[in-house]
């Protein structure tokens, strides 16, 4: 340390950071306070209580409780479809899919990112919220190269990063669940309130499902899933074009008319490639497809039937 | 310069006690996660961490945040594995211990929970589980994923940031 720190905006400097530091310490002086008896325990909790904001909103969903609304809507997905079993497939989608949840904007959640194989010849992906992502057989099909993979699981990512799943969820209903959670102090529920709280369940699981596999996301989630799409996969080192390429099977795909899988519930995929065009003009660095990679994808994915 | 060594060492003192002062404690939010020796995902796993364990920051780096333990092991993990501490934000607190008190438990672990979830399986019985647990056994080792990153020249293997 010099002598020039000793001017006066050190000292300003000093002092805001000797405030800060007395705003952040107000809940462990309450306890401070509580343990050498001059305030009560119930006056702590008030204190400590009334530091902490009420929760209100599917950002306030903790990672546990996402976990859980995951694992059920992944349990309702899975009453639809069956699974596409065979390992060696499924694991390379989740090494793709790994790869790409490293270099998102959330890597890390509750129980992790985990991928699955839908048997069905529909094209379709579908993330549950908390990371439990699905593709289907026919969606695998379609791709390529490891780039349009990679897009489609990282445009699944990006649904999980947004917490798209969370807010399809109801204000009503959370505001009640947060109500029932809040005041009931015991560890675990009396027989009312879990009553309470698993109708309330049921209910968050019917409005992801019906945005998941009925009707959709708003098309802005969905361009928003895109354009991290986009960002992760670049980020990660596969060719955004990916994104692109994969869009473009679909334009005038005969199965659009019948409207199923993510015809249904997806933008048209004209209205999302010129928006991906932007998203992919914004990249400050453009990462190139290689030949490698196309290798192995058709050594995993090459005998599809 | 003489008169100015007492200042200095008062203005030092001051500094590190600010420090500790604002030392943030954070609270792992997922159910496990890996204290790692570098900021990646793939770098050697210094100690294993769960939900409702406490650390205490250190510094950050673009998404990551270095790290001690209680056992005063250090070493880095993402951002999103952790949330910041809202009970007792000192790190100067004697007692700081790996486990979450019971009001932290009870507030983490409440809301949707397990005890929903069977009370939610009791009622819709013809719904299985038995593939949502095994997807969740689906777990590819971080070896595996950076030999795949370099094999396919991605990440820091080739075009990726």
């Amino acid at each position: 340390m010099k002598s020039q720190v000793l001017r006066p905006p050190v000292f300003t400097a000093l002092a805001t950071l000797v405030f800060l530091a007395s705003c952040s310490v107000v809940q462990q002086g309450a306890g401070v306070l509580a343990e050498t008896g001059q305030i009560s325990e119930s006056d702590r909790q008030a204190i400590v209580k009334t530091s902490q904001a009420v929760r209100q909103t599917f950002a306030d969903i903790t990672e546990e409780e996402e976990y859980y609304i995951g694992r059920s809507v992944a349990a309702l997905i899975l009453a639809r479809y069956p699974v596409y079993e065979n390992d060696a497939l499924t694991k390379y989608v989740n090494t793709v899919g790994q790869a790409v949840v490293f270099s998102s904007d959330r890597p890390e959640t509750y129980a992790g990112y985990h991928f699955l194989i839908l048997d069905t010849e529909e094209v379709n992906a579908m993330a549950a919220p908390g990371g439990f992502v699905f593709i289907t057989k026919g969606l695998l099909k379609r791709c390529q190269n490891e780039e349009m993979l990679a897009a489609v699981l990282a445009h699944e990512i990006g649904h999980v990063c947004a917490k798209h799943g969370l807010q399809s969820i109801k204000k009503s209903r959370l505001i009640d669940a947060f109500r029932i959670i809040g005041t009931e102090a015991a560890q675990r529920y009396g027989s009312e309130e879990l009553a309470q709280l698993t109708s309330i369940f049921e209910d968050v699981l019917g409005d992801i499902v019906e945005k998941l596999i009925e009707r959709g996301y708003d098309r802005k989630f969905e361009h928003e899933a895109d354009a991290l799409a986009v960002k992760f996969a670049a980020s990660t080192g596969y060719s955004p074009q990916g994104m692109t390429a994969f869009l473009e099977t679909l334009v005038g795909d005969a199965s659009a008319v019948s409207g199923k899988g993510w015809f249904k519930t997806h933008p048209t995929p004209e209205s999302r490639l010129e928006r991906v065009h932007k998203d992919i003009a914004s990249l400050k660095r453009l990462p190139e497809a290689e030949s490698v990679r196309t290798q192995r994808f058709k050594q995993s994915v090459g005998d599809l039937k | 310069m003489k008169r100015r060594v007492p200042l200095l060492i008062l203005i030092s003192l001051l500094v590190v006690f600010i420090g500790l002062l604002l030392a943030e404690t954070l609270i792992i939010k997922v159910q496990s996660t890996n204290l790692r020796k570098n900021p990646k995902f793939y770098a050697p796993v210094v100690q294993a961490l769960s939900a409702g364990e406490r650390v205490e920051k250190i510094s950050s780096q673009e998404g990551w945040v270095q790290v001690r333990t209680s056992s005063g092991a250090t070493g880095w993990l993402h951002s999103s594995a952790v949330e910041v501490q809202k009970f007792s934000l000192l790190a100067l607190d004697k007692s700081m211990k790996t486990q979450a008190s019971a009001s932290e438990v009870a507030l983490a672990g409440k809301g949707f929970n397990k005890q929903v979830e069977e009370s939610y399986r009791a009622k819709h019985g013809e719904l299985s589980f038995a593939w949502v647990d095994k997807m969740l056994q689906i777990k590819i080792p971080g070896a595996q994923i950076e030999d795949f990153m370099k094999k396919g020249k991605l990440g820091e293997f080739g075009g990726g940031r």
